[in-house]
């Protein structure tokens, strides 16, 4: 008993204090080891990562997390959110605390090049723009000269405005807040003239606002923002699993499997079906998975398509056009790498 | 002889009792003073309906959704959505009895500390408050004690700012005591030492000590290493803490008159004896108010936290405010309630102090 | 504490008297006093040993940048408030710089107002008004027991928001105007002679010290009181404002207009420098107003009895008597809410207020992500100004320490 004891002390200091061991190694065997995928999120962003009054997290990139945590576990529900802000992001995933990012984190060279980090996909396709009042009798972002910006802080779109109004010889006067919800207060108080961040939260952050149809968005669209799941440099075969649990999720919607039809295209669909879903071929045990990882993706968290409208589409508040996130065949630009 | 002439009795006097009276001494004595009065009554009728309004006439109580808040005053129903996590983050709700027995230990060693027959009282109370924080990671943690592990990452909410800010004083509590000792050390390098350690950790801004842990702490550990989180944040809030404790804890060393000093070398104590026999139980008891003052400080700063995304309770708030339906700006009665939350927590602390401090005269005096 | 010293070097002395008979070397308080500090300067230096080969080994694993060189690199984002001149293509050295001198100004003004709120509120607890003695004691326990975060962002989300927008403002006179984007005041701007004018000041603050010094002799002499206090005032106004005139005005009012979607020109007091000022002052204020409180009532009942009976005014007694003796216990107080506001005022970044924390250890440490590089810049700097403010206080507690004859 005595013993017993002392042994799950040490236990339970390794884990909280030294932690698991081999960052470098394999992240597969320490998921697999723990049950649980650590998975880091948003503190907090409409239709992305968000957390509901019981505690659920949802949203489009937690749901990239719940995909790789079906693909390597089996269950989507096998998942440690860690709320992470945007200042701490890299050096949680690079010291080891996460095992993967999914924190609608824009895809750049700079980053990918320089901080120990490997982007392994885009799951959102998004671009800075601008938000204005109506009353302000602003259509274009090119009569802005002279106003006042309302900017989330820690964001690639501060240096991206920046960029524009230079290169438009205009200028503007920048009031950065910490989170969304503040940016979206201080625009509505009348602090800025407009308020700029990613499309998909210029959607988000009207939605907030006391009277939505006051406001409106400009058709500019002044960066690229290509949003995706990060995974740590040195650990390819993890880095594999991130990629292709998110390419399958794109996949599926192309060929037209969905949460609902999944148990059916598993048995009496065509070949590419049955090779997606594991009843053929070896695409599971090239991951060092189960041949059913894709299967319960798709049974568990639904196609891309499901969760796009889930979470930030027409099923959601926010009321989001598929646009360039649409798949290809569609004229958008998702487009799963052929799964064979 | 003189006929007797009765000095002509004095007006009556001004009446001093009754309200009319006492308005007139405390409220009009004066013309500067009755404008300052009407001032401040103006303040408050001015003020005060709308927010009764506001706060309960017209505000919305009954319903768990956003559709729910349907008239003009404040939207409590978020609130009460929430509440849970305000209180607890997302902890299991069947195992939070866990974190409400880790409540309600805290109090009882609190009560202990103060109740307890004189002649344990010390020991007993010292021995429960080192081995509270011990107790709480185990509890909370459950795995030691072979319940469900709960990981930090679902630790949240207002009791998160409790448990942090008490798990740092109490765990620093030593360590402050030696960093005191040190500074009042003859020995110049260990004098300088504590020196440099309190003066850092007393000169900095708390939240530069907070993205320390953070961000720069993760590249303190061996490679391959990595420590969670609210540890790594722990471990720097004890710092923090240790060098303000020692400097209160130096000003108890200075209010124990030196014939204590001097009375225990006389007898014979060694260093550690007098130290911890003599020296350390008067220290406590001076510098009681003190501590809880510095507690206090601790607590409303565990706020700061919010800027490094632990999930205390006004990151949580703010978690709730993003939240896709609920975006209808409820950012003043979360708020508001926080605010409450707080407010009644630190006032009663001061209160606390306040009644001790009294008895402790009291003491003096007798 | 002095009487301890010698009685511990007496009885060092008569160990060492005895020495070399009966006691081993291990009991001698010098040699061990060696040894304990021995053992720790070779647990710091393992420690110290410790971490820095671990930074360095973690930073080259993952590759992220050190050195300074970022501070001469472009920073490529703007900054909402400087008192430099600042442009997007200024390099991080500079923002450096913007975010040090804004942390001072909103320090200053935050002490400033704090001082103020508190000894207005600290004396006001003594007041003969029943519902000011309730306004005060109201003031320090609603403030002293929020944080100060949730009241940062009272006063910015929940005031200082709801001013009216900027075509809608509220004016003064068309000179001053006040809306949800800042308060906007004329700026004065010199011409040629304006220098006669500034001159002028200097003269008359340099008089003040000359006034008070005469002002005392002769009240040493004759007894006569001179009102010193209302003489200064009129100096430093006065003697500014007849140079002003005498060199014919030379200088133009600056007023700030609309223009498009903003005021401009004049001066512009930016809505999150306000309320992070705002807050800082009333919370510090709320502490302060407890100090002096605290530095009053330590004050004997005797001592304002016997200044009443020399036939001193209320206000003299005050002034001379009770003020003075509360400042000893005052001074210290002070001192420690002070640096607490500065190291508060990196609240800052909850709001946006560019100071040295939220343009540094914020975004400058997100742009290049040399976390330990911005970040020990930044506490150097911030312990460095509560050295100074430690120093200066530490001289005024010394100017009202009791000098014991």
């Amino acid at each position: 008993m005595h013993k017993k004891k002392i042994l799950a002390f040490t236990t339970l200091a390794a884990t909280l204090v030294t932690g698991a061991a081999s960052v470098q190694a394999a992240t597969l065997d320490d998921v697999k080891a723990r049950g649980t995928l650590s998975c880091g999120v948003s503190t907090g962003l409409a239709g992305f990562s968000e957390k509901d009054a019981n505690g659920n997290w949802s949203g489009l990139d937690v749901d990239v997390c719940r995909a790789v945590a079906a693909a390597v576990l089996g269950d989507a529900d096998a998942v440690q959110y860690k709320p992470l802000t945007a200042k701490e992001r890299f050096t949680a995933l690079v010291s080891g605390e996460i095992d993967m990012l999914s924190r609608n984190t824009t895809w750049t060279h700079t980053r990918d090049t320089s901080l120990g980090i490997n982007f392994a996909g885009t799951n959102y396709y998004d671009g800075a723009s601008f938000m204005v009042m109506k009353n302000l009798g602003v259509k274009s972002a090119t009569e802005l000269d002279g106003a006042n910006a309302c900017i989330q802080a820690g964001t690639s779109t501060e240096l991206a405005i920046a960029d524009y109004f230079r290169q438009h010889g205009m200028s503007y006067k920048a009031v950065t807040f910490d989170t969304s919800d503040q940016t979206r207060q201080g625009f509505e108080s009348g602090r800025c003239d407009f308020l700029t961040s990613d499309g998909s939260q210029l959607a988000a952050l009207r939605v907030g606002l006391s009277n939505p149809s006051d406001a409106m968005i400009l058709p500019e669209v002044i960066s690229k923002e290509p949003l995706g799941p990060v995974v740590r440099q040195g650990d390819d075969q993890w880095f594999n699993i991130v990629k292709w649990s998110l390419n399958a999720m794109i996949e599926a919607e192309e060929q037209g499997v969905t949460s609902a039809n999944a148990d059916d295209k598993r048995e009496n669909g065509n070949p590419a079906n049955k090779r997606l879903l594991g009843t053929e071929g070896e695409l599971g045990t090239n991951l060092g998975l189960n041949a059913d990882w894709a299967y319960n993706i798709v049974k568990q968290v639904g196609n891309y398509g499901e969760s796009f409208e889930r979470n930030v589409g027409m099923d959601s508040p926010l009321e989001l056009e598929r646009g360039l996130n649409a798949s290809w065949k569609d004229g958008g630009l998702m487009y799963a790498q052929p799964m064979r | 002889m003189r006929e007797f002439q009765p000095v002509p009795a004095r007006p009556a006097p001004v009446k001093t009792v009754g309200p009319v009276a006492w308005a007139r001494a405390n409220l009009f004595s004066s013309i500067p003073n009755s404008m300052m009065t009407l001032f401040v009554m103006a303040l408050f009728v001015y003020f005060i309906p709308p927010i009764v309004d506001w706060a309960f006439l017209s505000a919305n109580w009954t319903g768990t959704t956003e559709d729910a808040c349907v008239r003009d005053g404040a939207c409590w129903v978020f609130v009460k959505a929430w509440s849970y996590q305000f209180f607890y983050g997302t902890y299991p709700e069947e195992e939070v009895w866990r974190i409400n027995l880790m409540l309600g230990l805290l109090v009882l060693v609190i009560a202990a500390s103060f109740t307890l027959p004189k002649h344990i009282r010390l020991k007993a109370s010292v021995a429960a408050w080192l081995l509270l924080p011990l107790v709480g990671i185990a509890v909370l943690d459950g795995r030691l004690l072979g319940l469900n592990q709960v990981t930090t990452d679902l630790w949240g909410g207002f009791t998160l700012n409790v448990f942090m800010a008490a798990a740092s004083i109490i765990v620093a509590f030593p360590f402050s005591f030696l960093w005191a000792l040190g500074r009042r050390s003859e020995m110049p390098f260990i004098r300088s030492v504590s020196i440099i350690f309190i003066e850092f950790f007393r000169g900095v801004p708390v939240l530069s000590l907070f993205f320390m842990g953070s961000v720069m702490l993760p590249l303190f550990f061996a490679e391959g290493t990595n420590v969670d989180k609210l540890i790594r944040v722990w471990i720097v809030l004890i710092f923090f803490m240790s060098g303000y404790m020692a400097e209160v804890f130096r000003g108890g060393f200075q209010a124990v008159p030196s014939g204590q000093y001097e009375a225990a070398d006389s007898i014979g104590l060694s260093y550690w004896q007098k130290i911890l026999l003599i020296i350390l139980p008067q220290v406590i008891k001076v510098s009681m108010p003190n501590i809880l003052a510095t507690f206090v400080m601790l607590f409303k700063n565990t706020t700061f936290l919010l800027i490094i995304g632990i999930p205390e309770v006004v990151q949580t708030l703010q978690t709730a405010l993003s939240n896709s339906y609920w975006l209808g700006g409820h950012a003043l009665e979360g708020y508001l309630f926080v605010f409450l939350v707080f407010w009644s927590s630190c006032f009663s602390m001061s209160l606390l102090a306040r009644r001790i401090e009294r008895q402790m005269n009291t003491d003096k005096r007798g | 504490m002095l009487k301890q010293k010698t009685l511990e070097q007496t009885k060092a002395a008569a160990r060492r008297n005895k020495g070399g008979r009966s006691a081993a070397f291990y009991n001698n308080p010098e040699i061990r006093a060696l040894g304990y500090q021995l053992l720790l300067v070779l647990g710091l230096g393992y420690f110290f040993y410790s971490v820095i080969s671990n930074v360095l080994a973690n930073m080259e694993a993952t590759g992220i940048k050190t050195g300074f060189g970022f501070l001469t690199a472009s920073a490529g984002y703007d900054v909402l408030m400087s008192l430099i001149p600042f442009e997007a293509t200024d390099t991080y050295g500079r923002i450096f710089i913007v975010g040090f001198l804004n942390t001072i100004l909103v320090s200053v003004i935050g002490i400033f107002f704090a001082t103020v709120l508190g000894f207005i509120f600290g004396v006001a607890h003594f007041s003969h008004n029943w519902l000011i003695r309730k306004v005060a004691v109201l003031y320090v326990e609603i403030f002293r027991n929020i944080p100060l975060l949730l009241q940062v962002f009272f006063w910015y989300f929940a005031v200082l928001a709801t001013l009216p927008s900027a075509r809608q403002s509220l004016s003064l006179g068309e000179a001053i105007f006040l809306n949800v984007r800042g308060l906007y005041v004329p700026k004065m701007v010199g011409s040629d002679l304006f220098w006669v004018a500034e001159v002028a000041l200097a003269v008359a603050i340099a008089g003040i010290f000359v006034l008070r010094r005469w002002a005392k002799r002769r009240q040493a002499l004759t007894g006569q009181i001179f009102p010193v206090f209302y003489t200064s005032i009129a100096m430093v106004i006065g003697l500014p404002v007849a140079a002003l005139l005498l060199t014919g005005l030379p200088f133009t009012v600056e007023y700030p207009e609309l223009r498009g979607f903003n005021y401009f020109g004049g001066i512009t007091i930016i809505p999150e420098l306000m309320a992070l000022a705002i807050a800082l002052s009333v919370y510090t204020g709320s502490f302060i107003a407890e100090a002096v409180r605290a530095g009053v009532q330590s004050i004997p009942q005797g001592q304002t009895e016997a200044a009443r009976s020399l036939g001193l005014s209320e206000k003299r007694i005050m002034s001379l008597i009770i003020v003075p003796q509360a400042m000893r216990v005052i001074v210290p107080l002070l001192n420690s809410e002070y640096q607490s506001l500065v190291k508060n005022s990196t609240l800052a970044a909850a709001i946006g207020y560019p100071d040295l924390f939220n343009v540094f250890v914020g975004t400058a440490l997100n742009q290049t992500g040399q976390a330990i590089e911005t970040i020990f810049m930044t506490i150097v700097v911030y312990f460095i100004v509560n050295m100074v403010i430690s120093f200066l206080m530490n001289r005024l507690n010394n100017a009202v320490a009791l000098v014991s004859r």
